[in-house]
């Protein structure tokens, strides 16, 4: 209500329509894994909005690279563990 | 000779020339005085810092233009303040029969629009209030001569806890259906025990008897069930055709008040305001043209005009907007601070980042998505208001920084008014944690505290309203800087002290750590943010699970403020999902929270596996029952709000078909008011309860209802259900709890003894939505 800026969700919601055809573009499997990066920005919305930064796209770039890094800390412990049941 | 009665203050209006006064007295009867009471609007002139009125030549033409008016004034230059400019020399034009000053503004404004104009459109009851410092029902000491009140003095506050309460006699009149649905048949009147049913078809006798009625009980408070849209503009039609008079009025002098009905558009929502008819020397009060009626009732309507100081009859119809301007408006008049009567302020110019930083609101969290057990709620008091009170925010107090400091000097306009109100309702909130389960002063308490979170809900919105006579977006801004960073700091103190943050909501979190399951165990947590932040926080509970729900369109996506979940005494809370949403038909509302009710006898997540499939059992049977017929119309009801007038409608919602069939029926449906339908098979696919003829039970639409109720089930069972037999959440990575990572720079790899996990841990997990 009565906002002068845009919220982070609107913003985000821009961005991500920035990108429509470039995602057109894409092969079908492709188009789902841009979606799920998509996703995983939408994670920090609350955070992107309290940074307040001029260039949101890049806090949307580091949400991403945020949960990918989360997912690969996970599969390296599920890796280790199950290496560790082998021994 | 001077007379001097104990009582009530029950009503203040003004009459021809002055005001009119009601009194309870302590000996049981109504008094009614009349009272000299001068008012006063103040001009300034374009030269605002003028020496002298007489260096002000606009102000000195106002000067003899108001000497020349019939209605006699008492003019005299003052300094006063404005709470945007400063000191400002202006003309006071006190006028000495205040009634009469609505009359006199008008044609002031007419003849000198060019100037600036305080105090100019503030109620009489309110300046009345304000002078005295009385308020409805205050307890007073009058001295008066004959019918003239000398003096009044309050003896008691607005802030009283348990306040004397006034011996109203209160009288109920209803109709016997619901005049949008049908033809009513009879009116109920009750008064204490007694109950009568008055038929409607014979006018004479229904006159004489409520004339009889009104006459012999007198009641201080009339109670009706649609009286400001049917019942009273009825009566009053019949008395005029049969050319009688109802004693309605306890003031014969005066006629009874009739106000339009209205449509406005508020916060994103289209409001419809049905028309009024107040009383005069009696209140009248329609419970479904009240505010928040069923939110308070009666005891929360006092409540709101005794801290508004409005009338009751305004106060119980009024926003709560209009509640918080009005003690703003009190303060002002006390404090000699001027009302603009049209605000000019502009916001400030800011330089984009400035922009960037200030342009937000409260901070809003993505939760994680699934069942947790074992969590807390941990909300901020009454977040804003407190931040205004504590840190003294208000448009005329400059201030720096979000350091979470108060501002230096004199606390300001908004701060003063809002600290009486926001402790009396701590004080209540304490009193009401520790009185006994069974104390009668329970309910009222609840209906007090209820009635002053919605005026101090509205309070912040106002601060940014720039309509709003003491609102400025700059003191809006800070407010929520300093929320923000409280929230932060609240965060920070739970992550020090290794909790899990679940959710963040503006003035709330959802916390958990394994092995905090009672309110003792969180109490550390809370003394620690109270300390950083210098707000109070206070646990709203601890829950045995809370799901937390992704959004209809990706459930990958949370949504911030959909969730259920049951505390620790069994007690559910709902938000965001169907069964709270005023459009979800009854029926289905009733087995969304039924089932919840089920799932809340399990009594921690571990037993949710047992009560599960009494779930599913229950909703079998109310599927059947739905395709039965065996579900009763009204509660396949759908309620939806007409957005908009019917014309404007490209491709007509359900809502809006609705609403033509009644207009073919001769019912009008203005924007904002609901419409009551029910989904049926064919063309036009929905069906308005209120046309006459009642409706085929063969043609509902059944399927559609059937979808609607799996909907609303999924919305409750899936999660539950996912956790019990262990589904896909366990895959889904945004579950994953960050706990479990080992830092980078450590080394090492975590050790997880997957062979001694017993079945009991995997159930855990599932619920957790999979820690390994």
């Amino acid at each position: 209500m009565g906002r002068t800026l845009p919220s982070a969700t609107q913003v985000f919601l821009q961005e991500q329509d920035s990108f429509a055809r470039f995602r057109r573009a894409l092969r079908r499997s492709d188009q789902l894994a841009l979606d799920d990066l998509f996703t995983s920005a939408r994670q920090h919305l609350a955070a992107a909005q309290y940074a307040s930064h001029a260039l949101p796209f890049e806090v949307f770039l580091l949400s991403m690279l945020l949960e990918e890094h989360k997912e690969v800390m996970r599969l390296r412990q599920q890796v280790d563990e199950l290496i560790s049941r082998q021994k | 000779m001077t007379e001097t009665i104990y009582g009530w203050l029950f009503d203040v209006y003004p009459n021809e020339t002055n005001l009119t006064l009601w009194l309870i007295g302590e000996d049981g009867k109504r008094y009614r005085f009349v009272q000299d009471f001068a008012a006063a609007v103040y001009a300034a002139g374009p030269e605002r810092r003028a020496e002298r009125v007489d260096e002000a030549p606009r102000l000195r033409e106002l000067w003899k233009w108001l000497e020349a008016q019939e209605v006699p004034v008492r003019l005299s230059r003052t300094e006063r303040r404005d709470v945007f400019q400063g000191m400002v020399t202006v003309l006071s034009a006190e006028v000495l029969q205040s009634a009469r000053l609505d009359e006199l503004f008008r044609k002031m404004v007419a003849a000198f629009p060019d100037l600036t104009y305080y105090d100019a459109d503030i109620s009489l009851p309110l300046r009345y209030a304000a002078a005295f410092n009385v308020f409805p029902l205050a307890r007073c000491r009058l001295d008066v001569r004959g019918e003239t009140v000398i003096s009044i003095v309050p003896l008691d506050t607005p802030w009283e806890l348990d306040p004397a309460p006034a011996p109203l006699r209160l009288l109920s009149l209803e109709p016997d259906c619901d005049p949008a649905h049908g033809e009513p048949k009879a009116i109920t009147v009750a008064y204490e025990r007694v109950r009568y049913s008055l038929p409607l078809e014979k006018t004479t006798p229904l006159l004489a008897s409520l004339h009889h009625i009104l006459g012999r009980y007198d009641p201080d408070l009339i109670l009706t069930s649609w009286g400001d849209t049917w019942l009273m503009p009825f009566l009053m039609k019949i008395c005029k055709e049969s050319g009688t008079t109802l004693p309605l009025n306890r003031d014969e002098n005066q006629a009874v008040v009739e106000r339009k009905e209205h449509t406005y558009f508020s916060y994103g929502q289209i409001v419809y305001r049905g028309r009024q008819v107040q009383l005069r020397g009696r209140w009248h009060l329609d419970k479904h043209n009240a505010m928040l009626w069923n939110d308070y009732g009666l005891e929360g309507v006092l409540e709101m005009a005794r801290v508004t100081r409005q009338p009751v009859q305004d106060a119980a119809r009024l926003s709560p907007g209009t509640g918080i301007s009005s003690m703003q408006f009190v303060t002002a008049l006390q404090k000699g601070i001027l009302i603009p009567w049209h605000k000019h302020q502009a916001e400030t110019p800011k330089t984009a980042m400035d922009l960037l930083r200030a342009d937000m609101g409260g901070m809003v969290y993505q939760p994680t998505i699934g069942l947790h057990r074992d969590v807390a709620g941990i909300d901020f008091v009454s977040m804003y208001p407190g931040i205004m009170v504590r840190f003294n925010i208000s448009p005329e107090v400059p201030r720096a920084g979000t350091d979470l400091e108060p501002a230096p000097g004199e606390p300001g306009i908004v701060p003063m008014t809002l600290a009486p109100l926001l402790n009396k309702r701590l004080a209540l909130k304490s009193a009401l944690l520790t009185l006994h389960r069974w104390d009668c002063r329970r309910t009222t308490y609840q209906a007090l505290v209820s009635a002053e979170k919605w005026l101090l809900v509205t309070c912040f919105g106002y601060l940014g309203y720039k309509n709003a006579r003491f609102g400025r977006i700059e003191a809006h801004e800070a407010v929520t800087a300093y929320g923000r960073e409280a929230l932060l700091r609240a965060k920070e103190a739970a992550e020090d002290l290794d909790y899990e943050i679940l959710h963040m909501y503006v003035d709330g979190l959802w916390v958990h750590k394994d092995g905090c399951k009672t309110p003792a165990d969180f109490e550390a947590l809370l003394a620690d943010i109270t300390e950083r932040t210098g707000l109070p926080i206070s646990l709203d509970g601890v829950y045995r699970w809370v799901v937390f729900l992704p959004s209809r369109v990706n459930e990958r996506v949370p949504v911030p403020n959909r969730y259920f979940g049951v505390f620790q005494d069994g007690s559910i809370k709902v938000r965001g999902i169907e069964c709270r949403r005023r459009d979800t038909p009854p029926f289905i509302a009733k087995t969304q929270m039924t089932i919840m009710e089920i799932l809340a006898k399990a009594e921690d997540a571990e037993h949710l596996k047992e009560v599960y499939p009494k779930a599913l059992a229950f909703v079998h049977m109310e599927m059947e029952a739905l395709r039965a017929g065996r579900v009763p119309l009204e509660k396949l009801l759908v309620s939806q709000k007409l957005s908009r007038e019917l014309c404007e409608y490209s491709s007509p919602s359900p809502a809006a078909r609705a609403v033509r069939q009644l207009q073919e029926d001769g019912k009008v449906v203005r924007p904002g008011q609901r419409v009551r339908f029910l989904f049926t098979l064919g063309k036009p696919g929905v069906r308005a309860w209120d046309v006459p003829e009642p409706p085929d039970l063969r043609y509902v639409d059944v399927k559609r209802y059937q979808t609607l109720l799996k909907r609303a089930v999924e919305t409750v069972l899936a999660p539950i259900g996912q956790s019990v037999n262990g589904g896909k959440d366990k895959e889904c990575p945004y579950l994953f709890p960050v706990k479990n990572i080992k830092p980078l720079g450590e080394g090492g790899t975590q050790q997880l003894d997957v062979h001694n996990l017993s079945p009991d841990h995997s159930f855990r997990n599932a619920i957790q939505g999979g820690e390994h």
